[in-house]
């Protein structure tokens, strides 16, 4: 017998005497205390608890740490990748009881190295780099908490629980996602398309049958689809999107005052109508544009006034060297113009996209560079035909 | 034989959810031109009372 082998006996001797004296209750001094764990806290949550955690772990205010969390989500998005990694890889502490080992079920070393694969993936963030990972990753990392949250508002089943239940949750979430997106697409084509009346019936209907359903059998179900689809064909109609014009590009070079039209119309894509070929006469020509969702472009001869009426949903509205963006835009200008000059007024509707009005094509490109305090600064962007001062309301 | 209380969070679902289409609706027969000024309250208002009586459902 080696002394290895004599050393093992005697431990052996000594394991086996342990265990018949566990037998008898031991004293509490001689208890071993045990070992703190880092679990997610169910009682002090903000989200998932794991900031609670932390303070119970660390004995401090979790306040702390929360502060820190959105410090880190606002700096390069690390903060959301640490924390989705803690909802995914520490236990709750829910149905834990003080002498269940922490890990128990779980094989330590795996969640060890998770922990440090994402540290590794979080530290181009925490050094300020990384913006490619960031490119797809924080994204990734959005769309898994909006997952967690759309189920956790659908359901009533938060980020508590195992890995695994969390991440059942954020697919059963982003599977609401596409199907509430899919809804909204739906609607907001069907309201575009001039179907407006159907989906606003439709919406009624489903109201109507979640407040009978109240009475009877709830429906609670139809709830988030009868939103999305009246949110989104409102959106449309705020917008004032119609896609009756058609879609695609459309470019319109009158080379007369009878090739003119008094409105020029494009359900979705880019129109341009170019006027500089076209000798209007002397006072007010009236000219329509109606755009659903893209850019409509506008070109006139630098001898004509231009008096604009634009309302545009969501975008933007330039005209020569002034501009004007934002949600509900309503630009109005109404330069007056001597009476032998040609005055053109442009009554434009665009639903999300832009209306420009310039004297070129080059002008339009022109404009970002001006803005660039280009030294180049030579060609004439005003709307300087007009006799007097523009009023803007 | 006492009647069944209906389910509060489906009343105040219903109902919001009837505002919006009446909204839509009334901008569809033009009694009103629907904008954002006007979608974007109405929206927040009837999500918020669903959530609102969602959770507090849920409390009890």
């Amino acid at each position: 017998m080696t002394v290895e082998d004599s050393g093992h006996d005697e431990r052996e001797r000594e394991d086996s005497g342990h265990h018949e004296r566990e037998q008898e209750p031991r004293p509490d001094h001689e208890r071993q205390p045990q070992p703190r764990r880092f679990l997610r806290s169910r009682e002090n949550r903000v989200i998932g608890g794991v900031c609670g955690g932390l303070g119970r772990y660390f004995t401090v205010d979790p306040i702390i740490f929360r502060i820190g969390a959105i410090a880190l989500v606002l700096a390069g998005g690390a903060g959301l990748l640490l924390y989705l990694a803690a909802l995914l890889l520490v236990p709750s502490d829910e149905g834990e009881t003080a002498g269940q080992p922490a890990l128990e079920g779980r094989n330590r070393g795996l969640v060890i190295a998770g922990v440090v694969v994402l540290l590794l993936v979080a530290w181009p963030f925490l050094v300020g780099g990384g913006l490619v990972v960031a490119g797809i990753l924080v994204p990734l990392a959005i769309l898994v908490a909006t997952g967690v949250l759309v189920w956790w508002l659908v359901s009533g089943e938060g980020p508590a629980g195992e890995g695994k239940d969390v991440a059942r949750r954020a697919a059963l979430g982003i599977g609401v996602l596409i199907l509430c997106g899919l809804i909204a697409l739906g609607g907001a084509w069907a309201a575009a398309a001039g179907g407006g009346t159907v989906v606003a019936v439709l919406v009624i209907g489903a109201g109507i049958a979640i407040v009978a359903g109240a009475f009877l059998r709830p429906v609670r179900w139809l709830i988030l689809p009868a939103v999305t689809l009246a949110i989104s064909a409102g959106a449309v109609s705020a917008a004032g999107i119609d896609l009756d014009g058609g879609v695609g590009e459309r470019d319109y070079r009158p080379a007369s005052v009878s090739d003119l039209r008094d409105s020029y119309r494009l359900g979705m894509g880019q129109l341009t109508v170019d006027l500089r070929q076209v000798d209007l006469p002397a006072g007010d020509t009236p000219l329509t544009l109606d755009l659903g969702v893209g850019e409509a472009r506008l070109i006139v001869p630098e001898d004509v006034c231009v008096a604009t009426d634009a309302q545009i949903g969501i975008g933007e509205v330039r005209l020569f060297d002034r501009d004007n963006d934002g949600v509900d835009v309503d630009f109005l200008d109404q330069p007056d113009a001597a009476p032998e000059t040609s005055r053109l007024l442009v009554d434009a509707d665009v639903g999300v996209g832009a209306l420009h009005v310039a004297h070129d094509f080059d002008e339009l490109d022109y404009h970002g560079a001006r803005f660039d305090n280009d030294p180049d600064d030579t060609l004439d962007v005003n709307n300087s035909a007009c006799s007097k001062a523009r009023a803007r309301e | 034989m006492r009647a069944s209380s209906p389910d509060l969070r489906s009343v105040v679902a219903g109902i919001a959810v009837l505002a919006l289409g009446a909204v839509l609706l009334l901008d569809q027969t033009g009694v009103i031109e629907l904008s954002f000024g006007i979608l974007a309250p109405v929206a927040c208002a009837a999500t918020g009372a669903i959530l609102l009586v969602n959770g507090l459902s849920r409390r009890e």
